[in-house]
């Protein structure tokens, strides 16, 4: 009860307020962070989980036992079945290889099917989303089967024995699978017209996809229960495993993210930090005036630790509810300018953010306040008394521990961690080293100069080891505030590039040989360029080193158990790197045998050497190849990508195909109506819609990270207020004294603001040194982008640095000033 | 009531040791009062200090309230303290942050006393603040901080209250004043007085009289010597 009074009597006095807010933006950075993210993390990963059409997709090549359907049921989940075939579709004379979905009445459980009555205009009015199949009688079809069939809509047409209506055109579907996958044009059915149309004979290959949705962890369970009685034939496909661009999308929002909340947090603990010893310097006499008062050690100790942990919960609250107002804020600017359903985030988020507010002060606010109840009584008389505090090692023992659990508990990635506290530390022992000797060097200047440069130096010297202690903490807020917004601009414009605007949205695939020229000229025709033409020829991997690939490996190696896309190229792909070996023009090629570059991954998987033999089988005829490299290749990039490229002309004997793909605007799409009437075979692959959803995808995570950042400037600033603040004592004392002595305000002003313009430009300086350091750090072994030095920042850093800390200096010291000296003396005294 | 036997108390600095205080022993009954003189430097709040317990001797012992001080550890002491002793300091030592009722009620809620406020308010009626119970020290005068400090000080009825220079940061007129207060609630409540001063008025009110010099007791003037209280 008394420690509630203190506690009130204390915040009414306004020496707990600093304290209380740092901790509060702690908690409130934090929690708005960790909710927002969780929320944003469940909605994206809910949107993204419509690129499956649901939650979770078992795959199988069999149909599945009816029974795990039922056991579902019981299991309250939501689920659909699709099936996938490839069939004839005829009408008239035309007939045409169609990719036929069927679908039965609850599909798509996650997201929407669209579907227009015009063809190739997805973007008019008419376009209309529906979360069902097309009823039973009726198909909906892609644009391009269309003309490949020589009908309209409205027309019918023939799948095995069965007539139907081709009553749309489908625009979209959601789990329309790997965007770069070869596949015909699609008609979708309903999956009890199936049957009717007698396409199924055994032996068919058929894939039946089983859709799941609901509670993730009824969903996980569910599925470990299941698995075991999985065949070989069954996979379970989530997001992970479906869509990898999308999902390295999401790594990278959640970890700058997660780098956010991280880089404030340290920021308001280092304001917690000041703060706390702030109210240690201020309460050494309260204290010693208790214990006059009979008040023993450990009672005191009590005292302290009571009003302590009730602002710590007191202000987690009140952070916790900021928080949230913070993160409904942030989702309503979000949700308002993209349709995106947040859902709870779960009460973890929420948790974390009141468990902040106690870690923050364990760790920050301790370590000053330790000594506190063992201030000699006797102080109450001998003001000269000195008193005992932690010693420096130990407060910089305890402060590396407290950063090192903060920052592995929320980053959870030690890597990160790791990178984190080593350019936090070596910058701190540098930026020490490297502030005293500027200050040394400074002195002589400093002597030289004019009286208002003479009175700033000299004061910056006077306090040595505070100055230093200022010009570190500030520093590190800058340094960290840098590293967020240089982070922030470098991840968004990644994304950026790896999405221009004319980005190829579209893949010609199957181009004969004596079509080339025409596709060609057809878009030049409407001034567009096709992007690279990939000759291409499909075959079975069949031999490593004369040996055939042993059952376990088929199992677990995909590309051996299906046909896979060969090519030949003179020139490496742009985005591909070659890790061993060498490409063509450094090598002799006219050796016998063919020449291969193999994918990384592939490489890896079938433990592949140079000089290793491949065996394929190219419609029935060997082609045997030596590797000569092994390259990575980026699969983000939305551009043709193979796993064996072979040496110029070696496959011209196979009778290839070509691949090319192609930047189309919505408004030149009916052009694809023409090139497929002209060439009825080409295959067009449209991935504009793909594209748009991952660039919405992204838009929204960057908004919600620059929402983010707000958050952590508002820490950084109160950092640089707790130091400035810290200071206010000794600069209003001595300000007052010079007043007394007769200076004018003009030369007091002048030289506090120059006092902290060298501060800041200094700190400005040593933290550009840090942020390069750090950002090395990151680029290298967190972000994995390519090394990258920042020279605006060395510019800009001493000078924002400069502004910032002499703006707020002047504003904290205004008091200087305006209040007559005499007062601020007499407050002081 | 307080009992100070070979009182010596070293310090270590820089050119050696040196002793503060040395050899200093002297009684004084329950409902005495005792002034400590002697010039700048002499030890005089040093002596006080070790006398009320918060600060130790190096050599010989106080007994006080009939506890040795030696024997009790810096816990022990505290609780002696709190029962039965009372400061008034030079500075007036008030927290900044309470007003006056507040600043009176701390050492009786520190202690416990659930009827706190009406105590406080009883003696700050008593030195004639009833008007600024809700004052922060800032706000009020000199004079009326160290009425505070006294109610401060006598709220808790300490049997012995100990003051260091409690007129030294006031003028004359005001001194005077608060003199009158401090015995008069002295007397009131019987308590035994200790204080360090260098004012002859405010020596000359009590019974008895110490003099240091350089650390030694140089002059003991008792009873009948010292004008009447």
């Amino acid at each position: 009860m008394l420690s509630l009074k203190l506690l009130w009597r204390n915040w009414r006095s306004g020496e707990l307020r600093l304290l209380a807010a740092a901790l509060l933006l702690a908690v409130a950075v934090v929690s708005a962070i960790a909710i927002f993210t969780q929320r944003l993390e469940g909605a994206l990963i809910k949107q993204s989980n419509t690129f499956l059409g649901a939650d979770r997709v078992v795959r199988s090549s069999r149909s599945l036992p009816v029974e795990w359907y039922d056991s579902a049921e019981e299991a309250g989940l939501k689920q659909a079945q699709t099936l996938l075939f490839n069939s004839m579709t005829f009408a008239g004379d035309a007939m045409y290889l169609a990719s036929i979905k069927a679908v039965s009445d609850e599909y798509p459980l996650l997201g929407e099917l669209e579907i227009s009555e015009e063809a190739f205009n997805h973007r008019s009015t008419t376009l209309e989303r529906i979360q069902s199949g097309p009823p039973r009688g009726e198909v909906w079809v892609d644009s391009r089967l269309l003309p490949l069939l020589d009908i309209e809509l409205g027309e019918r047409l023939f799948v095995g024995e069965s007539e139907f209506l081709a009553s749309k055109v489908l625009v979209r579907e959601p789990d329309r699978g790997d965007s770069l996958s070869l596949l015909g044009a699609r008609l979708m059915m309903h999956i009890d017209d199936v049957p009717a149309t007698e396409v199924i004979q055994p032996g068919s290959r058929i894939r039946h996809n089983w859709l799941l949705s609901g509670e993730e962890t009824q969903l996980v369970s569910f599925l470990d229960n299941l698995k075991k009685e999985f065949s070989p034939h069954e996979r379970i496909m989530d997001l992970q495993a479906s869509q990898r661009g999308l999902s390295s999308t999401l790594d990278r929002g959640k970890q700058f993210l997660g780098l956010a909340a991280m880089i404030g947090l340290l920021l308001a603990g280092l304001a917690i930090a000041i703060a706390a010893q702030q109210f240690a310097r201020r309460h050494t006499d309260q204290v010693a005036l208790l214990k006059s008062l009979g008040a023993g050690a450990n009672h005191i100790r009590s005292l302290y630790a009571k009003q302590l942990f009730l602002l710590a919960v007191l202000a987690s609250l009140g952070g916790l509810a900021l928080g949230e107002v913070l993160q409904r804020a942030i989702a309503s600017i979000v949700s308002s300018m993209y349709p995106l359903d947040l859902a709870f985030a779960g009460v973890w988020p929420y948790s974390l953010g009141l468990l902040t507010g106690l870690l923050c002060l364990l760790c920050f606010a301790l370590p000053p306040l330790w000594q506190l109840p063992t201030v000699p009584p006797i102080r109450v008389l001998r003001r000269d008394i000195h008193v005992a505090t932690v010693s420096g090692f130990w407060q910089a023992a305890l402060g590396i521990a407290a950063v090192f659990i903060l920052v592995a508990v929320y980053s959870q990635n030690l890597v990160l961690t790791a990178v984190v506290m080593v350019g936090f530390f070596a910058l701190l022992a540098l930026a020490a080293g490297i502030a005293l000797l500027m200050l040394k060097l400074g002195r002589a200047w400093g002597s030289r100069s004019g009286s208002s440069w003479r009175l700033a130096w000299a004061s910056l010297l006077r306090h040595r080891g505070q100055t230093v202690a200022q010009i570190l903490v500030f520093a590190t807020a800058i340094m960290l505030l840098l590293v967020i917004f240089v982070v922030r601009t470098s991840l968004i414009e990644e994304w950026r590039y790896k999405l221009p605007e004319d980005a190829p949205n579209h893949f010609l695939v199957n181009i004969a040989q004596h079509e080339v020229d025409t596709v060609r000229d057809l878009f030049a025709e409407e001034n567009l360029e096709l992007q690279g033409l990939y000759p291409m020829v499909r075959a079975r991997l069949t031999e490593i080193n004369n040996s055939k690939p042993d059952e376990a490996l088929k199992k677990e190696v995909g590309v051996l158990n299906r046909e896979a896309n060969l090519s030949w190229t003179p020139d490496l792909p742009e985005d591909n790197r070659l890790l061993e070996g060498k490409w063509w023009p450094d090598m002799n090629l006219q050796g016998q045998t063919p020449y291969v570059s193999v994918e990384q991954e592939i490489a890896q998987r079938l433990n592949l050497k140079l000089g290793d033999k491949l065996g394929f089988s190219v419609g029935g005829l060997n082609l045997e190849a030596e590797v000569s490299s092994i390259r990575s290749l980026d699969w983000d990039s939305m551009r043709p990508n193979f796993y064996f490229l072979f040496s110029p002309g070696t496959l011209d004997s196979y009778s290839p195909t070509y691949l090319s793909s192609v930047y189309i605007p919505s408004e030149k799409k009916p052009l694809i109506n023409e090139l497929l009437r002209e060439s009825p075979t080409i295959l067009v692959v449209e991935l504009d819609l793909v594209i748009e959803q991952i660039q919405n995808l992204t838009a929204q995570v960057s908004d919600g990270v620059e929402l983010v950042l707000v958050l952590v400037l508002f820490a950084g600033v109160m950092v640089l207020l707790a130091a400035v603040n810290a200071s206010m004592d000794y600069r209003l004392q001595e300000a007052g004294i010079l007043r007394a002595l007769g200076s004018s305000r003009q030369r007091i002003l002048g030289s506090t603001a120059l006092e902290f313009i060298c501060l800041g430009a200094l700190a400005g300086l040593l933290a550009v040194i840090g942020a390069e350091l750090l950002l090395l750090g990151m680029q290298q072994w967190v972000l994995e982008t390519p090394l990258q030095a920042h020279p605006l920042l060395w510019l800009a850093g001493p000078i924002i640095g400069a502004a910032i800390v002499c703006a707020m200096g002047l504003w904290a010291s205004r008091r200087v000033v305006t209040v007559p000296p005499l007062q601020v003396l007499r407050e002081l005294a | 009531m307080l009992k100070v036997t070979e009182l010596g108390k070293v310090v270590n600095t820089a050119a050696g040791d040196l002793e503060i205080l040395q050899e200093i022993s002297f009684q004084l009954a329950k409902g005495e009062s005792l002034a400590i003189v002697g010039a700048s430097g002499s030890g005089k709040s040093t002596l006080l200090g070790i006398l009320a317990g918060l600060d130790t001797a190096s050599h010989g012992d106080v007994e006080l309230a009939g506890q040795s001080l030696k024997s009790l550890d810096e816990e022990g002491r505290a609780a002696l303290r709190a029962e039965c002793v009372g400061f008034v300091f030079q500075s007036f030592q008030l927290l900044p942050g309470l007003t006056a009722l507040e600043n009176v009620m701390l050492p009786l809620e520190l202690h416990g006393h659930q009827d706190a406020r009406q105590r406080a308010e009883k003696f700050l009626q008593r030195v004639g603040l009833d008007h600024r119970l809700e004052h922060y020290p800032k706000q009020l005068s000199g004079g009326e901080q160290q009425r505070v400090a006294i109610a401060r000080a006598f709220a808790n009825e300490p049997t012995i209250l100990f003051a260091d220079e409690p007129t030294g940061n006031l003028d004359a007129k005001t001194g005077a004043t608060i003199i009158e207060l401090l015995f008069e609630l002295n007397k009131e409540q019987g308590t035994t007085l200790v204080l360090v001063t260098h004012e002859e008025r405010l020596a000359a009110r009590c019974q008895r009289r110490i003099t240091l010099e350089a650390g030694r007791l140089e002059h003991t003037v008792a009873g009948a010597e010292a004008a009447p209280c």
